[in-house]
């Protein structure tokens, strides 16, 4: 398997709530299985998409702008649902 | 030796070596593990996860499926709280490089992820912090409840103390090795203590600090008769229970030996003496100790015990098997109590608690806010009824508007039933409890519209008297024998006479000997009780006749104080049954 990136996007937080507990999860249980490295930035602050732990220290309110940053096989499909998740608001469907 | 006082719930006394259960809010038992235990701590660290997301998963799907996708997307996130690859892996560190235990390096890593989000300032983030301390809750909950497991363990009989036992623990007990139990909180009406009752073991509750204070393997007398705990007694202390317990025995067996006599007064009245049960399983109990039916059949049990909503199929099961044990007797069968403090602990957010449980969204109100639940419990009922002489009960009505409700629920049920072409009988008696004090002033307009009454002491005791059972710091409020209580069950009783509708006791006031002379000079012929007390019952009736039970309730009815009503109840019982006198 070919690896890939590192890959990286910007994308808003366009919750009213800022990016709060559910939205975290869906982060967390959309990236589980990914066997790569996923991590978002927001300013000097690098968390790891996996930990959910590690979401919620992010200070992101609605407007925020975070960087995505994936790397490892399959990371181009991935970072494309990423932003579909935030597109949608988390909520798929 | 120190002495311990606390409420007696359970009578009998106990003597033997003291077994310590852990606590399970956020006190940790032990800090370190040795280093060979380590792979043993984090298996049953990975455990516990596992437990907890199972947990979580079911919570989640009932409350997508019952409050909506929003809802379950809570648990969805706790569930990934509990999934995260970071705690496990630090938790598991801890327990590995510093042989902390898992309860303890779970509560540190957690700490400091809450302060973390605390640190944060946003309100919604300190929110986060919250979920936290939820998820440590539970985690811990198992991580000790494997300690509590046990239990189940024991090879010796033992006094089990603890801070708390929840309902269905207390209904696990291995009665052949728990010689009895006491806790450091609860009330004498508290469930837990109502179980102990059923069980028939001798219980304590609200002795205050004592797991602290005890270590395991201690010699405990524990006094179920005055309600106290004795620590490392001397030996003339031990002297004088054994003696005691020896007497308290011999009289007990004498009194089963009369389960075969009619339980009536000595001028040939019949009383009928009916059991209080909370499991299905109690019910050929009762039948052995001579009970005429089931007076109070608490059905929320099958919810607590099981922490789920329960299926038709479920209901009718339970109650084909209380039916079996009185084919030809009655059996009480009351519609579900849930809420306040009765709420099975798995779903705890379908039972919104707001600031005064006690008047909230409890009991009938909560049936008549789901329907759903009411009616297919209702159904279970009208069908196993085709089997014996079913009656339905519903709890805590306050007002006509709530029983009309209650019934017009039940005719639509008979409706559905009829429909759909499934056997039930129709011919069941409706009746309600007596447990707020609109029904004994408006007993009359009730009366026109059941066919019989079941007054709840302890609720109606609460409700008239303000007193919240469960607080120890108002319990000496809380008094069976208040003026005001006896004039409410004598409104009741005259309303019942008048318009022929039967009144049964069924609090736990009918349970004690001293009440039965009152009970029935003012009129009532059934009483329902604790199972294990109706031997004791049975022998105050047979030592009465009406006139004096009569003379008897008029004397007390003139007392002005709870206390002198209980003392002279008491003095009168032990001229009738110096046996039964404590």
């Amino acid at each position: 398997m070919t690896s890939e990136g590192p890959l990286c996007q910007d994308v808003t937080v366009k919750l009213e709530n800022g990016l709060h507990l559910v939205p975290c999860s869906r982060i967390t249980e959309f990236v589980r299985d990914f066997p790569g490295t996923i991590s978002i930035r927001l300013d000097d602050q690098t968390v790891d998409a996996k930990s959910i732990f590690d979401l919620l220290t992010l200070r992101a309110p609605f407007g925020t702008i975070l960087t995505l940053e994936v790397s490892g096989p399959g990371a181009a499909d991935l970072i494309k649902g990423l932003v579909a998740l935030f597109e949608c608001n988390f909520e798929p469907d | 030796m120190h002495t311990k006082p606390g409420i007696a719930v359970s009578s009998g006394v106990a003597i033997g070596q003291a077994f310590v259960l852990g606590v399970e809010d956020f006190r940790i038992p032990k800090r370190f593990v040795s280093v060979d235990a380590v792979d043993a701590e984090i298996v049953r660290f990975r455990c516990a996860l596992e437990n907890v997301c199972r947990e979580i998963a079911d919570n989640e799907k009932l409350a997508s499926d019952q409050l909506g996708k929003q809802y379950g997307a809570i648990f969805a996130a706790h569930q990934q709280l509990a999934r995260d690859p970071k705690l496990q892996g630090e938790v598991e560190a801890l327990i590995r490089d510093k042989n902390y235990s898992p309860e303890f390096a779970l509560s540190r890593v957690l700490g400091q992820y809450a302060q973390v989000l605390q640190n944060l300032g946003d309100l919604y983030k300190a929110d986060r912090a919250i979920d936290l301390f939820d998820l440590e809750k539970r985690l811990l909950a198992y991580l000790l409840g494997e300690r509590r497991e046990e239990l189940s363990h024991l090879t010796v009989p033992v006094i089990v103390l603890a801070h708390d036992l929840t309902p269905s623990e207390t209904a696990t007990l291995p009665r052949k090795f728990v010689l009895g139990f006491a806790t450091e909180v609860g009330g004498y009406t508290s469930h837990t203590a109502i179980l102990a009752g059923a069980l028939e073991i001798p219980a304590v509750v609200a002795v205050g600090d004592i797991v602290a204070n005890v270590s395991g393997g201690d010699i405990v007398i524990l006094d179920g008769i005055h309600g106290r705990v004795i620590v490392d007694p001397d030996e003339e202390t031990l002297a004088d229970y054994r003696e005691w317990a020896q007497r308290a025995r011999k009289v007990a067996q004498r009194l089963v030996s009369f389960r075969s006599f009619p339980s009536e007064t000595m001028d040939h009245v019949r009383v009928q003496l009916m059991g209080n049960i909370e499991f299905p399983e109690e019910a050929a109990h009762c039948r052995e100790l001579g009970a005429d039916g089931i007076g109070l059949y608490r059905t929320e049990f099958l919810y607590l015990e099981s922490n789920r909503e329960q299926t038709e199929e479920e209901h009718y099961e339970a109650y084909r098997k209380v039916v079996s044990a009185f084919p030809d007797q009655p059996v009480v069968i009351r519609t579900l109590d849930l809420g306040s403090d009765k709420v099975p602990s798995a779903m705890p957010q379908f039972y919104p608690q707001g600031a005064n449980p006690e008047l909230g969204l409890r009991s009938i109100r909560l049936s008549l806010a789901d329907l759903s639940q009411f009616k297919t419990q209702l159904r279970a009922i009208l069908r196993v009824a085709l089997l014996g002489d079913v009656r339905v009960m519903f709890p805590l009505i306050s007002s006509l508007i709530e029983l009309r409700q209650a019934k017009s629920t039940l005719s639509d049920v008979m409706e559905d039933l009829e429909d759909q072409g499934v056997a039930f009988s129709r011919d069941v008696q409706v009746g309600m409890m007596v447990e707020v004090p609109s029904v004994p002033l408006l007993a009359a307009d009730f009366a026109r519209e059941v066919d019989f009454f079941s007054i709840g002491t302890n609720d109606l005791i609460q409700y008239t008297l303000a007193v919240d059972r469960s607080n120890p710091a108002v319990a000496k409020f809380y008094n069976s024998g208040d003026p005001a209580i006896l004039r409410m069950i004598q409104m009741v009783a005259d309303a019942g006479k008048k318009h022929g509708v039967p009144v049964t006791v069924c609090g736990q006031m009918s349970s004690d000997p001293k009440f039965v002379p009152l009970l029935l000079g003012l009129g009532l012929r059934q009483l329902s009780a604790t199972p294990h007390v109706i031997p004791e019952l049975k022998e105050t009736v047979r030592h009465l006749t009406i006139p004096q039970a009569e003379a008897i309730a008029e004397q007390a009815m003139k007392l002005e104080l709870a206390r002198d009503v209980e003392t002279f109840l008491r003095e009168e019982l032990k001229k009738l049954c110096p046996d039964l006198a404590t």
